[in-house]
């Protein structure tokens, strides 16, 4: 067993493999404020990866409402029941264990094995809502709301540390170097299935019919060619941008995933807890229950939001945000300039420039030249 | 289970000792197996055949399996602890019965079901015998590999997904709906990951794989050499019968008259065992070729 460094957690890490971070990081940003759960991501990844035979209730991306909603059933509440306590110390650091340093002595992760049930209600709980009854209407004038629900759209999360890598036997799973997207052999799998109970996020899938495991491949062809995956440039709420993640102790101040996670602190990791390093990382919403985010997100989500909430007087902040869902390509730098957020790729070209605050164009409510009513449609 | 049964349990699993057990009327309890002597016999053994009458003077005996204890994933306790071997040949095939118990009848199917399963494994080449668990880089092990899961394959072919799902509704497949005019079977396959990358698994199954291994986690499917494998669940135990031919070029071979290894693996697929969950022998069991 090696110890790696885990800055999700401000600590060392067990883990059965030597750290070895890749040369970039594949990462994505969701911002939950703005997801509508119109399942566009959904239906991207699927008719793009698994219209196939024994995939047909596969779905890499998801999109499900919390708390009650979860695909596979009630995935993070079992693993979380099985972990037990999960501390933090008052400098943000984890006090309790983590899946691997929780596996028994028989096992490489501590985890549950879902049945194959589990995986047929995939939009299960969807609106329901948490905190009261709502029969005689709710009130949402306050932050948080006392009565909430909230969308979480997940892809795998292409962890530093995966779990589903740690607990093959075949070793037929690999992290690339190149971009740190997690990828299952599909020459050398043999359904063993150990990924698939090993992932805590359930993002390892099984295919009967080929009678191999599967998951997300994170659109590493698109990737390649330096566009974003489809579930990110299909996303009709815009609240999706991926990049690449570096690690705090080298983040650069105009990266755009940097700048969200490590700059302003604004975007957190799912249940770094787990201690798999995942990226993918979340905008957490500002009207939910904050005993919930706090388990879902840290300790550091209150002042995650307190941040978002300040980001109209942040115009660099602000630019980002309106960056998101504005060009397919994936942006390696930005800036804002003038009132204009800029993304750049790789090379440095200009891939989209957008005003940080649309324009107010003010008209007459009654066309003269064409003879009708104006109206706000766009 | 009494504190005497367990003991007298232990101590035969252990094999510190011949213990006394049973009365007359019961079938003899068979020797723990020391050597495996390969008997000649005149017979057909190009089929697999649990039942046939040259086993009941094939000889053999008992070798204990323990849980697979070396790497995680790995079963906390042993599932099958015995397991009845013998084994003859007719100067070109070898043929292997082997017995054990296993309450359930598997051959998995849905996701989380695993196969009843059994592997033979013999040394590649001559020379210093590899370590017994997959080898070593540079000694290589043969593996024969059944599943009750491929031998489903055989006799009634590779399951649909229908097979697996009767009443799982689906709107279409790509390539596959009314008035579509199909396609060409690589583009089809393009649907299927496993398969259009050429993973034997993914493809239906003969009944028994043959495997090429040098260390933990290196196995993979090497092109067989007209293995056969038939077996019989009934009453709570599995019958099967593995026969291979004695000499394989590039591969593990028996020589008549000459010694040989052989080691075992089981699996039991309704307890969820798969891979590196299994029960297994930890030593070499020396074969004698008659
Ligand atoms: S989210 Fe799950 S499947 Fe994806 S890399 Fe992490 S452990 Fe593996
Ligand atoms: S990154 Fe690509 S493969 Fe992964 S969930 Fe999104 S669309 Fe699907
Ligand atoms: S497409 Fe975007 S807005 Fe729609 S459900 Fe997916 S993440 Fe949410």
């Amino acid at each position: 067993m090696s110890k790696v460094k885990n800055w999700q957690l401000g600590r060392e890490v067990e883990y059965p493999y030597d750290e070895s971070r890749p040369k970039r990081q594949w990462a994505i940003v969701f911002d939950l404020n703005k997801c509508i759960a119109c399942q566009t991501c959904t239906l991207a990844c699927k008719t793009t990866w698994t219209s196939g035979k024994g995939q047909e209730y596969m779905f890499w991306n998801n999109v499900e409402t919390k708390p009650w909603g979860g695909y596979p059933l009630a995935w993070d509440l079992r693993i979380l029941e099985k972990l037990g306590r999960q501390d933090w110390g008052k400098n943000g650091e984890y006090l309790g264990k983590t899946l691997v340093e929780a596996a028994p002595p028989t096992e490489r992760v501590l985890h549950f094995a879902p049945s194959d049930e589990d995986w047929m209600y995939p939009n299960v709980g969807e609106d329901d809502c948490a905190g009261a009854p709502v029969d005689g209407g709710g009130h949402v004038q306050k932050l948080p709301h006392d009565k909430w629900m909230f969308y979480l759209p997940r892809t795998c999360a292409h962890c530093t540390y995966p779990a589903c890598l740690a607990a093959c036997p075949r070793k037929a799973i690999y992290k690339r170097e190149e971009d740190g997207i997690v990828l299952i052999d599909q020459t050398r799998c043999k359904g063993y299935g150990e990924c698939v109970r090993a992932c805590p996020y359930k993002k390892s899938m099984y295919n009967p019919y080929t009678r191999v495991s599967e998951k997300c491949v994170g659109c590493y062809p698109a990737v390649e060619e330096g566009i974003q995956p489809q579930c990110v440039v299909n996303c009709i709420g815009k609240i999706r941008v991926m990049g690449f993640i570096n690690p705090p102790w080298k983040a650069r101040d105009d990266n755009p995933v940097d700048y969200l996670v490590h700059k302003k602190k604004i975007a957190l990791p799912y249940y770094p807890q787990l201690g798999l390093e995942p990226n993918i990382y979340y905008i957490p919403p500002v009207h939910a229950d904050p005993e919930y985010l706090r388990q879902m997100f840290g300790p550091h989500v209150d002042e995650a939001i307190a941040a978002y909430k300040q980001l109209l007087e942040d115009p660099v902040a602000a630019g980002l945000l309106c960056l998101m869902g504005s060009t397919d390509r994936i942006m390696h730098r930005f800036e804002v300039q003038k009132g204009e957020a800029i993304g750049y790729d790789a090379a440095g070209t200009e891939l989209v420039r957008v005003p940080v605050t649309e324009h107010v164009y003010e008209r007459a409510a009654f066309d003269d030249k064409l003879g009708a009513v104006r109206h706000n449609t766009p | 289970m009494s504190h005497l049964k367990l003991a007298l349990l232990l101590v035969s699993n252990l094999a510190l000792a011949a213990v006394p057990v049973g009365c007359s009327d019961k079938p003899a309890k068979p020797p723990p197996l020391k050597e495996l002597l390969v008997k000649k016999v005149t017979a057909d053994l190009s089929k697999a055949e649990p039942g046939a009458a040259y086993w009941r003077d094939a000889g053999g005996g008992e070798v204990t399996l323990i849980a697979q204890p070396m790497i995680a994933p790995r079963p906390e306790k042993v599932t099958t602890s015995s397991l009845l071997v013998q084994a003859v040949h007719d100067g070109k095939q070898v043929a292997f019965r082997l017995r054990w118990k296993d309450p359930e009848r598997s051959e998995a199917g849905r996701l989380g079901e695993f196969s009843d399963a059994l592997a033979l494994e013999f040394p590649l080449a001559d020379g210093p015998l590899p370590p017994v668990m997959m080898g070593a880089p540079g000694m290589p092990v043969h593996l024969f590999h059944w599943r009750a899961q491929y031998q489903r394959d055989k006799e009634k072919g590779k399951p649909a997904v229908a097979d697996l799902y009767p009443n799982m509704s689906i709107d279409m497949y790509p390539l596959e709906f009314k008035g579509a005019k199909g396609g060409t079977e690589a583009e089809a396959e393009a649907f299927s990951p496993g398969r259009a990358a050429g993973n034997p698994q993914a493809y239906s199954k003969t009944g028994v794989d043959e495997i090429v291994a040098e260390g933990f986690s290196t196995s993979s499917v090497m092109e067989g050499h007209g293995s056969q494998a038939h077996g019989d669940w009934k009453d709570g135990e599995w019958s099967l019968v593995i026969v291979r031919p004695l000499a394989i070029e590039g591969g593990s071979t028996l020589k008549p008259g000459q010694k040989g290894n052989i080691a075992f693996a089981v699996w039991q697929g309704g307890q969820g065992e798969v891979g590196s969950r299994k029960s297994l022998t930890m030593v070499w069991t020396p074969v004698s070729v008659q």
